[in-house]
């Protein structure tokens, strides 16, 4: 069951236009919640999760505005976290290779390494960059998985949570059309992540590792009817396929072998996750690069993906953080190699949906797509640690595009050392939390992120973005 | 493969590489000792206390999987502290590396909510005298891999003088320089988190621990627990790796807070008996399997089944078969054998005997056991969750089941009973047995006659096959 929803005031995507009047959130939300919880005796520190949802329910439905300016979202996760004052927080000092050539913009208060990203810098009218960011934890699967449920994996609803992209692939699930036959959560070079947590296993991402040919198992090699002969004896044999005699998990299976056919049944589906060399080479020619051609792919056929994530790991330089590949030394991992990969992907990317139409006549693919990057956390300040590497901080970026967010701008002023935050320029005036970035994400592809669900099997209810310790979890809307 | 994922053996981590000297080395010394009935307490006092060359001493890669090679030795002794912790207590100690309990644990562990990061350095101090030294791991197969040697000093502890790594300074920082301020804080000797015990006079560091872990009830608890998800695929208490020692009696609850377990008795009757034992592994697993909780029919009448009763083992609750099982099953029942290459091994002919899960990569069935789930034994856990992937793949992959039910694949299970017979109630005989196991019933040989007669006799049957191995009974147990 949902919160009852108030009428949303929303943006249709994709005008994308700023004057169309977004109403900015109040604060009687978290204050109405606040005090309500408090009246009951609970202290302070505990309210954030052994909150009774008993009283939620009994309680007025508060405003809620969405922006839900999106139709997809494409999360590009960098597990092993790349240093912030390197990249999208550029902190020049003594350690800064000359040959990151930093560039100014935003009426030079904004610096950026297009020496080290030059295709990324030619985007930067599109980027905003979000520098209040805080993670919670510096370990790298704690952090990981943090960004990818909203949540503490390890609190009270960690371990059932969803990944969000299957909160997205949920939502949507009413709006899907006869002919969106693709998974709503796509998840590509991402093997490992979350999954559908307690949600059905319909709205796990479906994982693919980008080829050229495509998804090698989607054509049955002895045939098409031997293929339907095969298919229809074996739901004629297996009777307990689909009755539940077996519990949810074999009915799991079956609905995924019910998905699968869908999907082989669908015309030219295969060419969704195929590519030439040619845009292969304009990509970067790396698996990253594949995996941001597949990810235009799915958003532009519109069948039925909201949610892709492109993962691409190797961040964690704890030591020669700056060394370039030489000679016969070809198993450098730096920034410079990371970025190798990333940058022409990440920059192509760009290009393509921007030139792309989006669904609406006059607008681009970019305009209703929300491209967000992140990594689990930031690395270490200053000067290089002593194996010229940084290490794990918790300070962090996080960078925006598309989905009708204005580009061209920085939120959150940090101080010369990139580490503390000056001025975080957001109605919320403190450090932006995966929580507040999930909310943000949420929000623009319109799904209520204060929703609780009443269907979890703790029975205790799940929210989309659990209670903050500390006011309230929300949208960072000065991106729009 | 069990034991294998619990201690992480694998030859590449984010954190260390045993390489795949230490890796079979280890893999090796834990297929033996299972081989030989050793007692549980005694492998894991000699994994913890685990010394020697480790491409040549199997156990002493316990403590090479955990070196931290990014960070201050304490790193290291951290590290092998909270993997105890985890693995052989079923507790969170990693919370407590970096800081302490209060203010952080509240709402995850009330026990260690309690504790302090003086608490955990008192664990980590006892691996405070392990040395492990790089040497050329003198493989002229592998000239690059390194083994180490892990040997105990005798003296030192565990000092709080470090302001990076991976952990958060250990002492407080100079305002002005950033490093430790003089003086520094007293270093840490071992205390036993749980009962304050220390090391006996001349006892050496690393052996006093195993005897006070493998002493305490909790390591006989969260084993069975661990166990017990193996067999039923969820543990009475989850995750595996959250005990909190103040949530275990329902008799004596802090105010306002449930019971842990889902069954206290029972975890508690489990604990004693696997004690009881001497810690056997056989025993408690032949008590688990021969249990009627073990015995209890997977089929429930739609309806009459609430998901939300799961936890009560009120049925057998089917999971689909581990990634390795799934791979050797297709084989099996198609008589078409896979040969794995490993490096320093050999060639083995069962997923199940390959010693890590990152062999094989780069081919289909390397492909197909990552779809299936088998994690990397570093940052992504086993699963056995299903996906359209696996649903794609065990329908249309041409290596891994469609050319394996094939006639003309030498030696497969369709050739074989279509050179013996072409009697079509004989073949689907042959078939479920090969397949699921067991013979049809009536209906389903009824079925299998009329299918296998609707074609060509080696398309029908070849057919067959592939809806046997794509039934629902043969993916789960």
């Amino acid at each position: 069951m949902k919160r009852p929803k108030l009428p949303k005031s929303t943006i249709e995507c994709p005008t994308c236009d700023k004057a169309s009047g977004l109403p900015l959130f109040g604060n009687g939300f978290s204050r109405r919640r606040f005090l309500k919880v408090a009246g009951t005796g609970l202290v302070a520190s505990y309210f954030a999760d052994v909150l009774d949802p008993g009283i939620l329910r009994a309680q007025t439905a508060p405003s809620v505005s969405l922006h839900n300016t999106a139709k997809n979202c494409i999360f590009v996760f960098l597990p092993g976290a790349p240093s912030n004052i390197d990249t999208w927080d550029l902190k020049e000092g003594a350690w800064t290779p000359s040959d990151f050539n930093p560039t100014s913009y935003d009426s030079g208060s904004v610096r950026f390494p297009q020496g080290l990203m030059p295709q990324t810098a030619a985007h930067l009218d599109k980027l905003t960059f979000i520098r209040g960011g805080l993670s919670w934890a510096a370990v790298h699967p704690l952090g990981q998985s943090w960004a990818q449920i909203a949540r503490n994996p390890g609190g009270a609803t960690g371990s059932i949570a969803p990944h969000i992209g299957a909160v997205v692939s949920l939502e949507s699930q009413a709006k899907r059309a006869i002919t969106d036959v693709l998974p709503g959560f796509i998840a590509l070079n991402s093997a490992g992540i979350p999954a559908s947590g307690y949600f059905p296993a319909t709205y796990a991402p479906f994982q693919v590792t980008p080829a050229a040919a495509g998804l090698p198992t989607i054509t049955p090699p002895d045939g098409a009817t031997r293929f339907t002969n095969r298919w229809n004896e074996l739901h004629l044999v297996d009777t307990n396929r689909s009755t539940g005699a077996l519990a949810k998990k074999s009915l799991d299976m079956d609905d995924f072998y019910t998905q699968s056919k869908t999907l082989m049944d669908a015309p030219n589906i295969n060419a969704t996750f195929s590519f030439t060399p040619g845009e292969s080479t304009r990509y970067g020619g790396t698996t990253t690069g594949d995996a941001m051609i597949v990810a235009r792919n799915l958003v532009a056929a519109r069948k039925g993906t909201r949610f892709v994530q492109v993962t691409f790991g190797g961040w964690d330089h704890h030591s020669g953080i700056y060394d370039k590949p030489a000679g016969t030394n070809s198993n450098v991992n730096s920034l410079y190699t990371q970025c190798a990969e990333f940058d022409p992907a990440f920059g192509a990317l760009l290009t393509d949906l921007a030139s792309m139409p989006g669904s609406v006549a006059g607008k681009t693919l970019l305009d209703e797509t929300l491209v967000v990057v992140l990594a689990e956390f930031g690395r270490t300040v200053g000067a290089l640690n002593d194996q010229a590497g940084r290490d794990h901080n918790l300070r962090m970026s996080t960078v925006w595009a598309g989905g009708c967010v204005r580009g061209g701008r920085v939120i959150g002023k940090t101080d010369a050392t990139g580490n503390n935050v000056t001025d975080y320029q957001w109605s919320g005036n403190r450090d932006v939390r995966p929580e507040d970035v999930v909310s943000t994400i949420y929000s623009a592809l319109g799904i209520d992120y204060t929703t609780i669900r009443h269907d979890d099997p703790l029975n205790r209810g799940f929210e989309y973005v659990p209670f903050a310790s500390a006011g309230t979890y929300k949208p960072v809307d000065e991106l729009w | 493969m069990w034991f294998g994922d619990l201690v992480q053996n694998v030859q590449a981590a984010t954190n260390s590489r045993e390489f795949y000297e230490g890796r079979n080395a280890y893999y090796t010394w834990i297929r033996q000792e299972i081989h030989d009935g050793v007692p549980y307490d005694q492998m894991v006092r000699d994994q913890i206390a685990g010394a020697g060359d480790s491409f040549a001493t199997g156990n002493a890669n316990f403590v090479v999987r955990q070196l931290q090679n990014n960070g201050p030795p304490q790193d290291t002794f951290d590290n092998l502290a909270t993997f105890t912790g985890d693995k052989y207590l079923g507790m969170p100690l990693l919370c407590l590396s970096c800081h302490g309990g209060l203010g952080h644990l509240e709402l995850v562990n009330l026990y260690l909510q309690k504790k302090s990061r003086q608490d955990l350095w008192g664990m980590s101090a006892f691996f405070s005298r392990t040395k492990a030294q790089a040497m050329a791991g003198g493989d002229p197969n592998n000239p690059n891999a390194k083994k180490w040697l892990v040997s105990d000093l005798t003296s030192g502890s565990y000092l709080l003088n470090t302001t990076s790594g991976n952990k958060t300074p250990r002492c407080p920082p100079d305002p002005v320089t950033g490093a430790c301020a003089v003086p520094l804080p007293a270093p840490v000797n071992p205390v036993y988190l749980f009962t304050g015990e220390t090391p006996r006079p001349n006892e050496p560091y690393r052996q006093a621990f195993g005897r006070m872990v493998t002493a305490d009830r909790q390591f006989a608890r969260a084993t069975v627990n661990y166990l017990w998800k193996e067999m039923y695929g969820m543990g009475l208490v989850e995750p595996v790796n959250s005990f909190d020692l103040l949530r275990l009696d329902p008799n004596n609850l802090p105010a306002g807070q449930t019971v842990q377990p889902v069954n206290p008795q029972l975890l508690e009757d489990l604990t004693t008996s696997f004690i009881q034992s001497g810690f056997s592994l056989r025993a408690i697993l032949r008590t688990m399997a021969t249990s009627n909780t073990y015995q209890l029919s997977s089929q429930y009448a739609p309806g009459n089944w609430n998901e939300g009763w799961t936890p009560y083992f009120a049925r057998h609750y089917p999971h689909r078969l581990q990634a390795e099982m799934l791979l050797d099953a297709v084989a099996k029942s198609t008589s078409v054998p896979v040969t794995y290459n490993v490096n320093g091994i050999g060639t083995v002919s069962k997923a199940m005997q390959l010693p890590d899960t990152t062999d094989p990569r780069g081919n289909a069935y390397g492909r197909f056991l990552d779809e299936l789930g088998r994690g990397d034994r570093d940052q992504t856990a086993r699963t056995n969750d299903t996906s359209i992937a696996q649903a794609l793949s065990l329908m249309n992959d041409q290596i891994i089941v469609v050319s394996r039910v094939h006639k003309n694949t030498a030696g497969s299970t369709v050739a074989k009973v279509l050179a013996s017979t072409t009697d079509p109630g004989t073949i689907a005989d042959q078939l479920y047995l090969n397949t699921l196991s067991r013979y049809p019933t009536a209906a389903e040989r009824q079925l299998a006659i009329t299918y296998l007669k609707s074609g060509t006799l080696q398309q029908t049957t070849e057919d067959y096959q592939w809806v046997l191995i794509n039934h629902l009974e043969f993916l789960f147990d």
